[in-house]
């Protein structure tokens, strides 16, 4: 792993993708959403980006802990020979 | 970056008024998690006591440890937040000379994992210690390895980021800023790394971003998934809403699945309404399991309309909402059902068709 910045010259990796992955990643954050066709967003600092990505994937993991609580409850709550629950028990699996 | 062989000694005072600066400026934008911030200002203040400390070594094994046992008195939060920019520094010296970093990268192990953890707060020592050594193979894209000396802060700095400035580097501002910069960008990166399950096999920038990339998309898919479900099996309806979506969307829609999956959701909860459509769109161009996970999900949802429309007639024993349930049920009986019918109902058209009758409670109550 450490050859691929052995040396200077021969990026392995050129600065263009990396540049480019991180606007997709841009593009991917909430904060993006809001932006109108205006084609050119404005660069955010990488710093800045990173660590929004950061808050970002924390708080989808809050998420996905909160509906996974809630929809086990549910399950438990609902009727279980029902054919929905069933469904959703495979879904689960 | 360009190697000047300057005296860097003699530039040391001059770069470390500008680093002052400039940290400053930049500690403005450090938004780190709350306990690195709190590290990082506390270590800030303890300063002194190390700078003097690891100025008089070079290599900075036992230094560091050191002045934290005699910082006792120090809050753990600032001798952790000195720790935390400790060994970036020391590994960027270490990195520099090839021959020297093997042994103090093996002097620093130890200290590492406790560092990162007390500062990081979580006991991932592996992960330190990988990250330690990433961190310098990171942290030296440019440099000369030929360098040997760490310099920089003489004494004094009471509010800096240490930066090191290498002999033979380019001592100005910029490219020193520049790696300041790198630095935190790296760091950032190295937590990134640990959120996301999976990025340790893949090292280097472009990759890892990638694999972020992709798991982000996949945590949101999953949200939505999970929210869809949620909605769908969610019994609690408000019958008006669901009525006036109906027949929007039946008038709408003829034999288009799509719209008919697209009424499924309104009818779990009154609150999703927001995300009912742009959830849908989103899951319907992956063809693959979210699609079937959503043709599932819409007949889970008729299941539990007719399920809650027993419930709710059963228990609540309203004659509006039994009356609503039906009228409900009935105007959208034949039409939304035949549209079903043609695509994703199959299996359940029986039981809903006899739900046209006016006992239309005790069908659904057999259908259950």
């Amino acid at each position: 792993m450490s050859s691929r910045r052995s040396s200077r010259g021969s990026a392995a990796i050129s600065e263009e993708e990396i540049n480019e992955l991180i606007s997709k990643l841009q593009s991917l954050l909430p904060s993006a959403r809001g932006r109108r066709g205006g084609s050119g967003s404005q660069a955010a600092s990488t710093t800045k980006l990173l660590k929004e990505t950061c808050s970002y994937i924390k708080s989808l993991h809050r998420e996905v802990d909160d509906l996974s609580d809630r929809l086990s409850d549910l399950m438990a709550g609902m009727d279980h020979n029902s054919p929905g629950a069933e469904i959703i028990r495979s879904l689960l699996r | 970056m360009a190697r000047c062989g300057g005296d860097v000694s003699r530039h040391r005072k001059a770069d470390l008024e500008t680093v002052e600066s400039l940290c400053q400026g930049l500690l403005d934008d450090v938004m780190l998690d709350d306990d690195k911030c709190r590290a990082m200002f506390g270590y800030l203040q303890e300063w002194p006591d190390l700078a003097s400390m690891c100025h008089s070594a070079s290599l900075l094994g036992e230094p560091p440890l050191a002045p934290e046992a005699s910082n006792g008195s120090g809050s753990s939060g600032g001798g952790g937040g000195f720790r935390k920019r400790r060994p970036d520094s020391c590994l960027e010296a270490k990195g520099k000379s090839n021959s020297v970093c093997k042994r103090p990268r093996g002097k620093q192990q130890p200290c590492d994992p406790d560092q990162m953890a007390a500062v990081v707060g979580k006991g991932k020592t592996e992960r330190a210690r990988a990250g330690a050594k990433k961190k310098a193979e990171l942290a030296l894209p440019k440099d000369s390895p030929a360098t040997s000396e760490s310099t920089v802060t003489a004494g004094q700095k009471t509010d800096y980021i240490h930066v090191r400035a290498r002999r033979g580097q380019a001592t100005d501002s910029h490219s020193l800023a520049e790696r300041v910069r790198r630095e935190r960008i790296s760091e950032r990166m190295r937590y990134l790394q640990e959120l996301v399950p999976g990025c340790n096999k893949v090292t280097g920038k472009a990759g890892m971003l990638d694999e972020i990339i992709n798991y982000v998309q996949s945590l949101q898919k999953q949200v939505e998934f999970l929210s869809m479900k949620i909605a769908a099996s969610n019994p609690v309806v408000n019958f008006n809403i669901v009525e006036d979506l109906f027949s929007r969307q039946l008038s709408q829609a003829a034999c288009n699945p799509a719209a008919l999956a697209a009424m499924a959701p309104p009818i779990g909860q009154a609150e999703p309404s927001c995300l009912q459509m742009s959830p849908l769109q989103q899951m319907q161009t992956p063809a693959g399991c979210p699609g079937f996970g959503l043709e599932m999900i819409v007949n889970n949802n008729l299941f539990s309309l007719a399920h809650g429309g027993s419930m709710s007639a059963a228990a609540a024993a309203s004659v509006p909402a039994g009356a609503s349930v039906e009228s409900c049920l009935n105007v959208h009986g034949a039409a939304g059902w035949d549209i079903g019918s043609q695509s994703l109902f199959s299996g359940f058209d029986a039981p809903f068709q006899s739900v046209q009758s006016d006992s239309l409670l005790d069908n659904l109550k057999m259908e259950m």
